[in-house]
């Protein structure tokens, strides 16, 4: 599994840092760092509902408070 | 001609409690590759050594720079400096250091700390003449230069520094040169090795100084241009004549915006890599692209650098910080404030929609604002400037 964080100016303001260290944070905590592949990218171009997230080729909107929720729900329910 | 260029930064401190400081440097640049540096130490402290140093600095650079004789200026500073009612003289030391054509250097001494000349960062010994102007003896050595000739001048309050709190007899020339030679080593810009000798000064004074401390230091070094990129192109179509143009610049290219790297990754057929890593939480990550030095975020990016450039050009007190730091802003601020001589900015006009959101503090202005106030301050530090808008 991919997952795509934007981390271009407007996502960088909406708190794209926090939503990728969240992220670092998760994955690790539950030994899934071999099943998923977090990256970055400039710009998705959907600044206004950034944070941009990709997985794969489907894309969220995440924000750095529905992190936790967004990593249940779309990242550990799908992988196991 | 030669392709060398001459690097001038300087930086004082003041004397403990005084809001004006008593040295004065004043630069004149007659055409691009000739400059008369003179500092200045005016007899005091406060007001009155202000008057007396940007007084004569000011005669002398301007006076020397047409074309008048060291004679000359000597005589009309004699003659125009207010006399010092404690004292009865009317008096202010200086140094001259008179670039020709960044092939020879004229020194001209009176009275203030020897300048120190390094070559190949060795102590270069040159040789003095000794002049008498109006009973004044006045020192002047003429010196051709040579690549990574780095000339330090100093006011009395640098080998002052520390008597009687650190030194018995204050910083001796030898030490300085040796401070120097090491500060040399590091490949500093003339600004910050000028700040970390002043730092040095302020230090050995217990933070008190007790005298104002001067440096000024000239680097001769050959000329580096560096192009950045910085924005999309107002027309869709002229991007790939922008990244053409760009790319066929010698030197390093630095890209910034999320938009136009992947305009100059199209036109390079290579993949964007962004990092995640963030060495300092305001700044986004950089990323790599093969055939750019370095690909940054846009905007808030540039805007650090706009806030170091600032700093740099006034306090420096921030230079500890981007002099090491391995965030976007630090990087370019780096290669910009010191590696380069001449910048060529490629700026493009795009008006990007996402930005134009009313709750991002983002907008097209601000961005044509940074470019603005970005080479205004690069151009003081001494850096050629050329911006090409698209």
């Amino acid at each position: 599994m991919k997952i795509t964080v934007c981390i271009g100016s407007s996502c960088h303001l909406k708190g794209s840092r926090q939503v990728v260290e969240q992220l670092q944070y998760l994955i690790s905590e539950n030994n899934l760092k071999d099943k998923v592949d977090l990256g970055g990218t400039f710009c998705m171009g959907d600044c206004q509902n950034g944070v941009c997230v990709k997985i794969d080729d489907k894309a969220y909107s995440v924000d750095p408070d529905t992190t936790n929720e967004f990593f249940k729900t779309e990242v550990l329910a799908k992988i196991s | 001609m030669n392709d060398l260029c001459a690097e001038i930064g300087y930086r004082s401190i003041n004397h403990h409690g005084e809001e004006l400081c008593g040295d004065h440097v004043e630069i004149v640049s007659g055409d691009e590759n000739s400059n008369v540096i003179v500092l200045a130490d005016g007899l005091g402290s406060g007001v009155k050594a202000n008057i007396l140093s940007t007084l004569t600095s000011k005669i002398i650079s301007t006076m020397l720079s047409a074309g008048m004789t060291i004679e000359n200026c000597v005589e009309t500073i004699a003659a125009t400096l207010p006399v010092c009612s404690v004292r009865g003289v009317a008096y202010s030391t200086f140094t001259i250091i008179n670039l020709v054509n960044n092939e020879e250097a004229e020194i001209i001494q009176y009275d203030n700390p020897s300048v120190i000349v390094l070559r190949n960062y060795e102590n270069y010994d040159y040789p003095k003449t000794e002049l008498n102007i109006g009973g004044k003896k006045i020192y002047k050595s003429v010196i051709k230069l040579q690549e990574d000739d780095i000339f330090v001048a100093m006011s009395d309050g640098c080998p002052h520094a520390g008597i009687g709190i650190s030194y018995n007899f204050g910083w001796k020339h030898e030490e300085i040169v040796d401070f120097m030679q090491s500060v040399a080593m590091g490949g500093y810009n003339a600004k910050n090795m000028a700040t970390m000798l002043t730092d040095e000064c302020y230090r050995l004074y217990g933070g008190e100084p007790g005298d104002d401390a001067t440096a000024c230091v000239v680097h001769i070094r050959k000329r580096c241009p560096i192009n950045i990129l910085f924005g999309p192109p107002s027309n869709r179509n002229d991007g790939d004549k922008m990244m053409s143009l760009f790319f066929s610049k010698a030197g390093k290219h630095i890209i910034c915006g999320g938009t136009t790297s992947g305009i100059a990754a199209k036109y390079l057929g290579k993949e964007i890599e962004p990092t995640l890593d963030f060495p300092d939480p305001e700044i986004p990550p950089i990323a790599k692209l093969e055939g750019a030095d370095l690909v940054t975020e846009g905007v808030i990016t540039v805007n650090k650098v706009l806030e170091y450039a600032k700093d740099f050009v006034s306090e420096n007190t921030k230079y500890s910080h981007w002099e090491y730091a391995r965030d976007g802003a630090s990087l370019i601020s780096r290669m910009l404030f010191e590696e380069a001589t001449d910048i060529n900015f490629y700026v493009g006009q795009a008006v990007n929609p996402a930005h134009q959101n009313p709750n991002l503090p983002i907008n097209f202005n601000i961005k044509m604002n940074l470019v603005k106030e970005l080479t205004e301050c690069l151009s003081k530090i001494g850096k050629r400037i050329k911006v090409s808008y698209f």
